[in-house]
């Protein structure tokens, strides 16, 4: 028979399959948090990925500038410069 | 929690530059935290930082590629890429590659946030045995626990690293986990 120390050891402690997983689960759960709380987001991080995406904006809008503004490129060599007149 | 996957699809669509600010960094907000446990239990504290940084810029840089819909698929594509930034840093310098994390800087971590809402005794009782599973585990088995239950990672992503089959890779943790309860109990 169980002594009662054997008892009490059987009773807390978790032996199924899925209670190992759950614990192992829970403490990536908590150390994340304490990540969180040791290690805050910090502004260097937060401000080079603003930057990344500043330069990739910009990056953009100069690819697309040349073909909102600009015509397409004449694919009829012979045609004549357009005259002001053309843009009316 | 869909919110992640709605932010990146907008941000995928967005072209004004206030609203791709504001929606990159809600989306920094939700994966930092993640992501820097996983490069942080990975590499050496002085060398982690600046690979954690080029691993947030290579996901800002390539999120309008993103081709996903879901959240599982979105967090599998940025541990890829941290994967990839880790492997480059080890590569170029192999003393930078972290030991498993000890079980006192472990504890450390798991009682910052219970400064504030301290634990509850089933948690506290259920965060030692997980740390008395992991700490009696051999390093190879105790790599497996750590990927899968406590980074998150499931079968498929573990095969894809380490060039085994999904199987393979679901049999080998199962055993490790069953060692690892036999040795704690």
């Amino acid at each position: 028979m169980l002594g009662s120390r054997q008892v009490a050891r059987f009773l807390t402690m978790p032996n199924k399959h899925t209670d190992a997983e759950a614990a192992l689960k829970k403490l990536g759960h908590h150390l994340r948090l304490g990540w969180a709380k040791k290690h805050p987001v910090s502004d260097k991080s937060l401000e080079s990925v603003k930057n990344t995406v500043r330069e990739q904006w910009e990056k953009e809008q100069v690819t697309e500038r040349p073909s909102k503004s600009a015509p397409a490129p004449a694919k009829d060599k012979s045609r004549k410069p357009e005259g002001p007149d053309m843009e009316r | 929690m869909e919110q992640l996957i709605k932010l990146v699809k907008t941000y995928r669509l967005s072209s004004g530059l206030a609203e791709r600010l504001r929606l990159a960094e809600a989306i920094f907000r939700l994966i930092e935290p993640d992501l820097r446990i996983f490069v942080f239990s990975a590499i050496r504290p002085q060398a982690a930082d600046d690979v954690l940084q080029e691993v947030l810029i290579s996901i800002t840089a390539s999120l309008k590629t993103f081709e996903g819909s879901s959240n599982e698929e979105f967090w599998k594509w940025c541990y890829k890429i941290a994967r990839r930034r880790i492997y480059d840093h080890i590569r170029k310098k192999a003393s930078d590659r972290l030991q498993p994390m000890p079980h006192d800087e472990l504890l450390d971590l798991l009682d910052a946030p219970a400064q504030a809402a301290p634990l509850t005794a089933a948690d506290r009782h259920d965060l030692e045995y997980a740390l008395n599973l992991l700490d009696r585990s051999k390093p190879e088995c105790r790599n497996y626990l750590w990927q899968h239950y406590v980074i998150g990672f499931d079968y498929g992503e573990i095969a894809e690293e380490q060039n085994l089959n999904y199987d393979n890779v679901r049999m080998k943790i199962g055993r490790c986990l069953e060692v690892a309860k036999s040795l704690v109990s």
